[in-house]
């Protein structure tokens, strides 16, 4: 079974005065991969300004716009039609409990392998013990999906406490925060124990009441050993499946960001931007 | 060529050009005040306050200028930006950054003068130095104008520069005479000089560097009709400013890939800017001269302006 | 040729049995390669060395081949004292340093290339991975991309030096953005300049070839489609301490030198603002460090850098040079694996000596390092310029207590070797208007394109102007000497 997405993203950024140069890179396309296909997507501006496409320095599809005039206001308009395959994700992690899992993990070759995605980052350092333990006599994935429970049991959503350069030890702490948070956390804690994970930055249709406000949402994925990058979304405690759409990843939120913008001003500005997803059970 | 760059050799060549004129003005006016034939004329408050015009500086109220102050701001004063000091300063940084474009020949040159002015020492010049120091001043320049001529491929690096040295020599030739012709107003009248034979046209024409040619073409004493005439419209005077449009007209002619030359483009402008001043009479000129020269300087600095959209822009 | 003593400029040349000294044997004789130029200098009286020596400063001065030094108050333009007397190296020991250069740099970029792609050397327990992943210089946009051409560091400079057993040995491989090779070109002119006569009794290779091959280099890494291909030279600008060598480069190679300013990104492609528009740009020589070379992409608040241009460079629409993330193999602890890179890679055997170095992150080893610092060099992993580098035999007793704190807070990031005598070599000191021993070393320079590659036949000799300081550095108050590679036929 499918599912139809239509997603639309809208940003407004304003400059109190006005902007003498600039240049704004999207990073907002959901990509395109075995579980979900991009149909169509479509970017316009307030400025009629001529969009490029690029890509970042991973490799994900980005939208950049360089207007020439000076700019007080500008709104970004993007509409993505998006096919996605509904699957049940247990049916590709193997359920059964092996050792080897664990020396796979460890082994030199995995470790070289996936190195990148276990580097700490500033962002998912951690500086103290979390009461979180891993069991070695279940399978990986069941102590990731443990974990994942534990940061949605521990912690509560709250936006406004934190901010994207929100320290982990802090977290901890005032054990509040949003999905960035949350995925900064479970990636730090599963990187301690060595499984590579990287940050997400996405879409969540919210059809089913799940946490995440009408913004872009974040989780994790992490190379599980002869199953591959399996999705956990810790600020849900659900498996990233059809709900999630996916843009790109990185190792942490700073990889990732929707908007990078390097803008020639003075003064304040300002961004405010809204996303809504919409799903439709394919017609067949 | 990079339009950074090219606007930095535009500058260089610009505050070469305008470190030359500030130097020779202080030179001529301090030394021919010594003994000019009227009080006024020989009065130091007088010849201050005309330095002060010409380098810019409207900040002072003061009734009683100080002599070594004035001098020293306007020479070598680095917190000053009307400074010959500054200027030479920036000369020295934009060819710095044009380094890789400019003959090493004109770079040691600039290299050089910089480290004459930077190093030159302060107190000797407030003593007895603003004689060597003008002199030194302005013979540097005129080795970096053989250096630019001589040293470097006559291509669209040395247009620019041209461009800028040329603009700049009619602007400071235009700002000179608007200056000296404020002092022989204010100094006619005593000792029974009239305007018209004002000891202050000679004055004006060594500021320039023009007496001993404009003796040789009219063979006689400058008047005001002919100081201006030779100044501003002899296409012969090096230093006219009728010779700097020709040479601007010439310079943006090398620069300019357009054979006719479209109306809003920067060769349009100087061409016309060139045709307007081209057959002027002087009468018509002196007339007026104060519109005259707010006039022109309008134009020079349109000329820049427009230059700088259309080749200087990054 | 009989001692020194004879020469007034050489009164108080004493030379130390303990060091390597280059132009005298340990019987005091000259050695065969400077017997002629020992000769020659015997001519000139301590006052025309004097006399030259201003001469030469003053001229290095008005060419404006100074750097500037940032003090408390003001900016400060030095130049790089350039010392009279040239370093020769004859063709025999030159052809073991030039095949020894050129040998690690053929390793360190297989290394790169391997480090980005598969990692083998690390899977298969060569180099330990940690090495790489605790670099920071390690860039992971750049895992898995193919740079144009397979040549990750077009640009190498060695340091080597001469040690008591009269051995070369390398210190560092500098693979980021090696500087000094404008210098060499200066010393040779100005020595050109000061005693043109010593030239005709020597037959030395020239070193004002290097920008040509550099051009052919940079011209060899085009991108696809591109048929002559625009070159240019970016730097931060005007005050950065290697603007005049950035502003030579691209002089002699008739290219022209941006600034992050001068150029922009438009549908992946790069332009440089001309005054007659937007030109294209293919190649690009940067003297900007990887985290400065696109806000876009790493610092989001450089201002020196292009916005896009990463994005450029990973289309393939223009080639960088040298490749960003190349910092991760000059890395002083990869050094220590040279030996081992070199055998992997190419399966030879290495042709110049490393340093034996003591890894600070092996416990065995740090416990050897922290009884033994009086006899040892100290570095961190990651300073360059000289900075942070302790020198045992040079600490109090308080001053080792110190050092033995930092270097167990954090070992991963120290090395130590032990303490390696550089070579002595004729310098003449301003201070006593005669020629003293001072400690040399050497800079090579060596160029890797895809379909060539190229080492100039000369080279950086760095001299330390403070009596028995070890540290050559220009930032350490260091100079320099012309550098002599003598033909076959001598």
């Amino acid at each position: 079974m499918n599912l139809d997405y239509k997603i639309r993203y809208i940003a407004k950024n304003t400059y109190e005065n006005k902007t003498d140069g600039a240049l704004w890179q999207f990073l907002i396309i959901p990509e395109n991969n075995y579980s979900q296909q991009l149909i169509s997507d479509e970017f316009i501006n307030s400025l009629n300004i001529p969009v490029e496409n690029s890509i970042n320095g991973y490799g994900f599809r980005t939208y950049r716009i360089r207007p020439r005039q000076s700019i007080e206001e500008i709104v970004f308009t993007a509409d993505f039609k998006i096919i996605k395959k509904v699957e049940n994700i247990f049916e590709r992690v193997s359920h059964e409990y092996s050792k080897d899992e664990y020396t796979n993990l460890r082994s030199l070759e995995f470790r070289a392998e996936n190195d990148v995605f276990l580097r700490f980052t500033n962002l998912t350092s951690l500086h103290q013990k979390v009461d979180f333990e891993f069991d070695e006599s279940i399978t990986l994935f069941e102590n990731l999906q443990n974990l994942n429970s534990w940061i949605k049991n521990e912690f509560t959503f709250k936006t406004n406490v934190t901010d994207i350069d929100t320290d982990l030890n802090h977290i901890l702490e005032i054990k509040q925060g949003v999905c960035q948070d949350f995925t900064h956390l479970f990636i730090a804690i599963a990187k301690q124990f060595g499984i590579p994970s990287r940050y997400v930055s996405g879409y969540l249709h919210q059809g089913n009441g799940y946490f995440g406000d009408s913004q872009m949402h974040a989780w994790v994925e992490c190379h599980i050993p002869d199953t591959g990058w399996i999705g956990f979304d810790p600020t849900n405690n659900l498996l990233a499946a059809e709900d999630h759409i996916k843009v790109a990843h990185g190792k942490d939120y700073s990889d990732c960001p929707p908007l990078k913008g390097v803008v020639y001003s003075s003064g304040k500005n300002e961004t405010e931007y809204s996303v809504q997803v919409s799903a439709q059970q394919q017609q067949q | 060529m990079l339009a950074r760059v090219a606007n930095n050799l535009f500058w260089m060549g610009r505050y070469i050009e305008r470190a030359e004129h500030v130097a020779r003005y202080l030179n001529v006016n301090y030394f021919t005040s010594l003994d000019a034939p009227n009080e006024l004329s020989q009065s130091r408050q007088f010849v201050l306050q005309s330095m002060l015009f010409m380098a810019d500086d409207f900040t002072r109220n003061e009734n009683e200028l100080n002599e070594e102050e004035v001098l020293f701001d306007i020479a070598l004063n680095p917190d000053k930006q009307f400074s010959i000091i500054n200027y030479v300063k920036l000369a020295r940084e934009n060819a710095n950054s044009a380094r890789d474009l400019i003959s090493t020949e004109l770079y040691e040159a600039i290299n050089k003068f910089y480290h004459f002015v930077l190093n030159y020492p302060v107190e000797n010049f407030k003593k007895n130095g603003l004689y060597d120091f003008s002199v030194q001043v302005t013979e540097n320049t005129s080795i970096l104008r053989g250096k630019i001529r001589g040293t470097l491929l006559h291509d669209q690096v040395y247009s620019i520069i041209m461009l800028g040295v040329n603009i700049e020599r009619a602007t400071q030739v235009i700002r000179i005479i608007n200056s000296k012709y404020k002092d022989a107003e204010i100094a006619q009248g005593s000792y029974g000089d009239t305007l018209k034979n004002s000891y202050e046209w000679t004055t004006l024409l060594k500021c320039a560097e023009s007496y001993d040619m404009m003796r040789r073409f009219y063979r006689q004493t400058p008047t005001s009709i002919t100081t201006l005439e030779f100044l501003i419209l002899n296409t012969d005077c090096p230093r006219s400013v009728m010779n700097s449009l020709n040479e601007v007209w010439e310079h943006i002619n090398d620069l300019s890939r357009e054979k006719h030359h479209s109306k809003h483009s920067s060769a349009f402008l100087i061409g016309k800017v060139r045709a307007k001043y081209r057959f002027k009479v002087i009468e018509e000129i002196e007339s007026d001269l104060q519109a005259f020269i707010e006039n022109i300087l309008d134009d020079l600095n349109g000329i820049g302006v427009k230059l700088e959209k259309e080749y200087f822009h990054y | 040729m009989k001692s020194n003593k004879n020469n007034p400029t050489f009164k108080s040349y004493n030379r130390d049995p303990k060091l390597y000294d280059e132009i005298f044997d340990e019987n005091d004789e000259v050695r065969e390669t400077y017997k002629t130029l020992f000769e020659l200098y015997s001519e000139h009286s301590a006052k025309d060395f004097g006399k030259l020596n201003t001469k030469a400063k003053a001229s290095f001065f008005n060419q404006g081949i100074t750097f500037q030094v940032y003090g408390d108050h003001e900016i400060k333009e030095k130049i790089f004292p350039f010392d009279l007397f040239p370093r020769i190296i004859d063709s025999e020991e030159w052809e073991h340093i030039e095949k020894g250069v050129l040998q690690r740099s053929r390793a360190l970029n297989a290394f790169l290339w391997d480090v980005y792609h598969d990692k083998k050397i690390i899977k298969e327990g060569i180099v330990p991975l940690d090495l790489i992943s605790s670099s920071e210089n390690y860039l992971d946009q750049m895992n898995g991309f193919d740079p144009p051409g397979g040549i990750y560091n077009h640009i190498s400079g060695t340091d080597l030096i001469k040690h008591s057993d009269g051995k070369y040995y390398v210190l560092e491989d500098n693979i980021r953005c090696p500087s000094g090779v404008s210098y060499v070109v200066c010393n040779r002119t100005a020595l050109k300049r000061a005693l043109f006569g010593v030239f005709n009794h020597y037959q030395a290779y020239t070193v004002t070839n290097y920008a040509e091959n550099l051009l052919e280099i940079l011209e060899t890494v085009k991108p696809k489609g591109v048929d002559v291909p625009n070159c240019v030279v970016i730097t931060p600008g005007i005050y950065n301490s290697a603007y005049y060598e950035h502003s030579y480069l691209a002089k002699a190679m008739g290219v022209e030198l941006v600034e992050g300013q001068d150029l922009f990104v438009e549908n992946d492609f790069v332009y440089m603002k001309t005054i007659n528009g937007p030109e294209k740009v293919d190649v690009i020589y940067r003297r900007i460090d990887d985290q400065f070379l696109d806000p876009l992409e790493f610092k989001p608040d450089s201002a020196i850098g292009v916005p896009g241009l990463m994005a450029a460079y990973k289309k393939g629409n223009v080639c960088l040079v040298n490749t960003p993330g190349t910092g991760v193999a000059d890395d002083k602890a990869i050094y220590t694996y040279m030996p081992e890179i070199i055998k992997y890679y190419l399966k030879e055997d290495p042709i110049l000596n490393n340093v034996p170095t003591y890894h600070c992150s092996r416990p065995d080893e740090l416990d050897y390092v922290l009884n033994n610092i009086q006899n040892l060099v100290i570095k961190p992993v990651d300073e360059a310029g000289g900075y942070g580098i302790s020198i045992g035999n040079r600490l109090s007793r308080e001053e080792i207590e110190e050092v033995k704190q930092t270097v167990s807070a954090s070992p991963r990031k120290y090395i130590a070797q032990p303490i390696m005598s550089l070579s002595v070599h004729p310098t003449y000191i301003e201070d006593s208007e005669c020629f003293e021993p001072r400690h040399v070393d050497l800079r090579t320079f060596t160029l890797l394109g895809s379909s060539k590659d190229f080492v100039l036949k000369g080279g950086l000799t760095r001299v330390a102007l403070k009596k028995g300081n070890l540290i050559v550095n220009s930032s350490q108050g260091g100079g320099s000497k012309d550098t002599w590679v003598l033909k076959n036929n001598q």
